[in-house]
């Protein structure tokens, strides 16, 4: 009998068996660990740090929409010809929801803000509410595909946010060693993903490459 | 005849063959995908696979778009919205017999 269910999730799961998600994200990670890392070294008050500070969300945002590039193009050219090409559904999200977390995103942030300036020793617990986060997203996508190499960064970015905290690093070096440490655990299991699905998917012969047409 | 045994005499019979199952089942998570991955995931030869894709498309279950990535051929197969309906309608009446069962 055809398990339907299991039929879904392998579905899912194939877009994460060539590592090039992990990759990606790495990449964005270490590149906002760096920022945050320049940033930091920067002498304070500086019109150059201001800036940077200043600067920080539309990085992110500018490194989001680059990865996001830089992972079709990577998956056109390596992934597409090998096991094939699918995209995904992209789940609606009503503006009410989106309102919602925004709204609930910018008050935790603003909380947490206000904590800090009244007891500033709470940067410490930065790195570890970072990696806890992290944690949190990658057990996610661990559950709803299947995929366990998540489990093992999950708890392994669980672990550098807590061991950062526990060794006393903490504030906006120890957020920027945090998404260092992160973000190189990402691009680490994203390869050794890449080199096991090359070596079981290699690039079919130009001729393999008429399948589309059999019809 | 009992009831859940009537229930499952009426499943759709073009989604019950399980090699369309699988199929749309792929198509139901996926927005679209091209023929290779069809392919690979179902472990169909080229031949079932258009077959079976023949009869999906006929019941208005599957649309099929061919187009070129650069000079390549793609077939690009999504689930319709009727198919899309007629699998939700499958599953849940198979997943009721399944409980009942």
């Amino acid at each position: 009998m055809v398990d339907i269910e299991k039929i879904e999730k392998r579905t899912v799961q194939s877009f994460y068996d060539d590592g090039l998600f992990e990759i990606a994200l790495g990449f964005v990670f270490v590149l906002l660990g760096g920022y945050l890392f320049v940033s930091t070294a920067l002498p304070k008050g500086s019109a150059l740090a201001g800036i940077m500070g200043f600067a920080l969300i539309g990085v992110f945002f500018l490194a989001v929409f680059l990865v996001n590039r830089i992972l079709r193009l990577l998956k056109r050219r390596i992934t597409y010809p090998r096991t094939g090409y699918v995209a995904f559904k992209k789940k609606p999200v009503s503006p009410r929801k989106r309102l919602r977390v925004g709204l609930f995103g910018g008050f935790m942030g603003a909380l947490f803000a206000i904590l800090l300036g009244l007891a500033p020793s709470l940067g410490n617990l930065l790195p570890a509410l970072n990696g806890f986060l992290f944690a949190m997203i990658a057990f996610k996508i661990a559950n709803r595909a299947g995929v366990a190499r998540f489990f093992m960064l999950a708890s392994l970015s669980a672990v550098i946010g807590f061991g950062l905290t526990a060794a006393g690093i903490g504030g906006a070096r120890g957020i920027s060693l945090t998404y260092g440490l992160i973000g190189g655990s990402l691009i680490l299991s994203g390869l050794t993903a890449l080199v096991a699905y090359l070596r079981r998917n290699p690039r079919p012969a130009p001729d393999g490459l008429e399948g589309p047409d059999a019809r | 005849m009992p009831a859940d045994l009537r229930s499952l005499a009426d499943i759709d019979r073009l989604i019950h063959e399980p090699a369309r199952l699988a199929l749309t089942a792929i198509l139901s998570v996926a927005e679209s995908a091209d023929f290779l991955y069809l392919q690979r995931e179902t472990g169909l030869t080229k031949g079932n696979l258009s077959s079976h894709l023949a009869k999906l498309e006929e019941a208005g279950y599957v649309a099929i778009e061919k187009t070129y990535r650069g000079r390549i051929p793609l077939t690009l197969v999504r689930l319709t919205d009727a198919g899309a309906a007629a699998y939700k309608a499958y599953r849940a009446r198979f997943k009721k017999f399944l409980e009942k069962a």
